[in-house]
């Protein structure tokens, strides 16, 4: 049975997330200026200006999690946007081409500039171009090339020049100077937040854990607003990390006889947060880690947080580029991933195949088949559409999973 | 056999390393400058009718071109390649070479694979011609050590040259076609040929075809264009002729995008790619390129004299299906004639499901 813990952390978030859609239309109506973001785009150089930041990727997870996720989607695919493009794309289409109808934030506020980048996916830049066209108003492209191993010299310098470009963009278009201390200080304080978050993030290595990866899902979504960088987020981690560890000291587990310990790879299924963890929950089972929750704020094959040095905080904004997941290849995940088992005392690995995310799933046949044989683990590839629940069976899904568990207990 | 091996052989025969290349638009000059021989990895549908190896590794939402280069590298007949080139064209591609390369290890195999970054901003925005410049050498030093082959600066120029001689005969076959006096399926056909066959063969080719056709009765019948990543298979093809249309022009990316344009051969090399890249006719998968696509297309429509448009979507190449639905809007507010058709990799030589639209299509602009 699934007991739900960490209230004061979830009525935190959603006061935060709830205060965060409402300002920005608020800040928008009065005439602030607005960016909308791919959620890898470095929030932290935005804040040298004075702005509103939004991200469409963002409000997609949480129409989906707030279960309209299909029905937005239907409003894009009404209007000729194909039905195999990203859900999150979808939802979000739809939302604009129906003004905002639909959406729990009532959508975003009009853009005055979009910002994306293609090292998560190329596919953020053409959905870009769809608001870029409608709107009229300009996009700017960051270019971030993919790593094989860790990010290169060569590339660092790329990305930095791109940044001076953003800089210079933005300056014109907003009459503002850039702040470099701003950064600077936005960039300390994300490190304080990520010092938190990591914090909670560990205690996963608790037997039974004191966390779900649905804990971790639902709060990484303040992390992907303009919040990052922010005092607001730091405060939250805080709390979040903190009511965690007391919770294990006072022996509060969210699956008490916890006897699967599960490994969650893919995007969250924000459609399923509640109804999956409390079916696995019935089955003594935990997804206590997740390739997804843990993206933020490290890079590449380092499962540790990669920290700030204090140094030049452009550079340290260029190397984490490379961060997040799908923006880097089979080898560095396969060495991450392996390092999550080890920590975390994986018992099995879900391996979440989504039709929506090509980067993400795409090598996930060859990274199942590498773990299963160098780990001896139980694994399974589940059909699970990250933001559509058109593309999700619970039954064919269970069935597996239960598969899955049996072998475990057989094999334990 | 695998009538690919055929193939294959006939190029190794010039006892150059061959190169198997990635789509979409890789950089023949330089690897034939340093005596290599590349071939282009489109079109192999017809020798992997079946995905079996491929299927092993990667998911059935994976476009086609993916799961049939995959197919290939996996297969016996890609022993008969040197080593695989790749760049940034898309998502998918991007994600292949470990997979593939996990594949071949599997199998006791193993192919060198060599990439470079393709810068994809927009240049008025970011001008990355240095670092382009920068990815060109660092490939041509590559492959330099691995086939201890040396980078020749007048090779680059003639063969160059040679690949505009080889684009304008392309571009004049296209007019050829457009004027009806060339059926598309023939194009077709004839360019896929030519992604298996050494250059100056190709030019061979090209030049015979276009002997035959200028004395062609040419065909009449509305003009459409053809947009697209690939043809579709040749038996729609026939069926869009058999209609009654003209395929006035096309948009597709294994044909006019990819010949369209043509550098000057007497630029070094670095230069030469800038210009290729950065003034290719305008791709979905060029993401710097998205702004130009649509008045492209419709300033072919016009000089074609183009009544309708086909929009050739190959499943899951989201890049193209972002774009379609703008496109189409576009066509329709220009008063030009729109159909959009699905091809999945399942899609053989059975033109059945598509022929009714087609000649209902067809029947829109006679």
């Amino acid at each position: 049975m699934l007991q739900p813990l960490k209230p004061k952390s979830r009525d935190s978030l959603g006061r935060i997330m709830t205060r965060y859609y409402e300002g920005n239309h608020l800040e928008a109506a009065k005439g602030k200026f607005v960016v909308w973001i791919a959620i890898i785009v470095p929030t932290e150089l935005l804040k040298g200006f004075d702005l509103i930041v939004c991200a469409p990727e963002s409000h997609s997870a949480m129409c989906a999690a707030r279960k309209v996720g299909a029905a937005q989607c239907e409003k894009a695919e009404s209007v000729g946007y194909s039905m195999d493009l990203c859900s999150y794309a979808r939802i979000d289409l739809g939302t604009f081409f129906d003004q905002g109808r639909g959406s729990p934030s009532m959508g975003l506020p009009r853009p005055d500039l979009l910002i994306s980048n293609n090292d998560n996916c190329s596919l953020l830049v053409k959905w870009f171009d769809v608001y870029h066209r409608e709107y009229g108003v300009p996009h700017f492209v960051m270019d971030v090339p993919f790593c094989y191993q860790s990010q290169q010299e060569k590339d660092r310098r790329y990305i930095l020049n791109q940044f001076q470009d953003l800089i210079r963009l933005l300056e014109e278009m907003t009459g503002q100077k850039f702040d470099y201390d701003k950064v600077r200080e936005a960039v300390r304080e994300t490190n304080e937040a990520m010092k938190h978050w990591t914090r909670f993030l560990k205690l996963a290595a608790h037997r039974p854990s004191v966390n779900t990866a649905f804990d971790s899902f639902a709060h990484m979504a303040p992390y992907f607003t303009w919040m990052r960088g922010d005092p607001a987020l730091t405060e939250h981690f805080k709390l979040l990390a903190d009511e965690a560890e007391a919770e294990l000291a006072a022996g509060r587990f969210p699956v008490p006889n916890e006897k699967y310990r599960l490994m969650w790879d893919n995007i969250a299924p924000w459609h399923q947060l509640r109804r999956m963890s409390t079916r696995l929950a019935e089955l003594d089972a935990n997804i206590v880690w997740s390739t997804y929750a843990t993206s933020i704020g490290r890079v590449e094959d380092r499962l540790d947080f990669f920290e700030w040095d204090g140094g030049d905080p452009l550079h340290y904004l260029a190397r984490l580029q490379n961060r997040g997941w799908c923006c880097y290849g089979m080898d560095l995940r396969y060495k991450a991933m392996a390092e999550m088992i080890e920590r975390y005392s994986i018992d099995g690995i879900v391996f979440g195949s989504n039709r929506s995310c090509k980067v993400y799933s795409v090598m996930q046949m060859d990274l199942q088949k590498r773990l299963a044989r160098d780990f001896g683990l139980p694994t399974v590839m589940i059909d699970v559409d990250h933001a559509d629940v058109r593309k999700y069976n619970e039954e064919n899904v269970f069935l597996k999973l239960e598969a899955m568990m049996e072998r475990i207990a057989a094999e334990n | 056999m695998n009538p690919l091996i055929d193939k294959l052989k006939a190029v190794k025969a010039s006892g150059k390393p061959v190169i198997g290349c990635f789509p979409l638009y890789p950089p023949l000059e330089l690897l034939q400058a340093l005596d290599l021989e590349p071939v282009v990895l489109w079109g192999l549908k017809p020798f992997y009718p079946r995905t079996p190896k491929s299927d092993q590794h990667l998911q059935n939402f994976v476009c086609s071109v993916g799961r049939h280069l995959a197919e290939f590298v996996l297969s016996e007949a890609s022993d008969l390649v040197d080593g695989l080139f790749m760049y940034n064209a898309c998502d998918t591609l991007r994600n292949l070479p470990e997979i593939l390369q996990s594949g071949l290890e599997d199998a006791g195999r193993a192919k060198p694979i060599f990439n470079i970054h393709v810068p994809q901003a927009p240049r008025r925005q970011t001008d990355a011609a240095g670092y382009l410049a920068d990815e060109i050498q660092n490939l041509i030093e590559t492959l330099g050590r691995h086939f201890g082959v040396e980078f020749s600066p007048s090779r680059f120029r003639a063969t160059a040259e040679q690949q505009n001689r080889a684009r304008t005969l392309a571009r004049e076959l296209d007019a050829e076609t457009a004027s009806g006096r060339m059926s598309f399926r023939r194009l077709a056909d004839l360019m896929y040929g030519n992604c298996f066959r050494p250059l100056d063969r190709q030019i061979q080719v090209m030049e015979a075809a276009l002997e035959t056709c200028r004395t062609a009765e040419p065909r009449t019948g509305p003009g459409v264009l053809l947009s697209g990543i690939m043809p579709p298979p040749s038996s729609v093809s026939s069926v869009i002729e058999e209609a009654g249309l003209r395929v006035a022009g096309n948009d597709i990316a294994s044909l006019a995008r990819s010949y369209a344009h043509s550098p000057d051969p007497a630029l070094p090399p670095a230069d030469y790619y800038v210009d290729l890249y950065y003034n290719h006719f305008p791709c979905s998968t060029l993401l710097g390129t998205a702004d130009e696509r649509p008045a492209a297309l419709e300033a072919l429509a016009e000089e074609r004299g183009a009544r309708g448009i086909i929009f050739l979507g190959e499943k899951f190449c989201e890049y193209e299906y972002f774009e379609f639905p703008h496109l189409e809007k576009r066509f329709k507010e220009r008063g030009l004639h729109t159909l959009n058709l699905e091809f999945a990799i399942d899609d053989d030589q059975n033109p059945g499901p598509v022929r009714t639209r087609i000649e209902a299509f067809a029947e829109l602009m006679s």
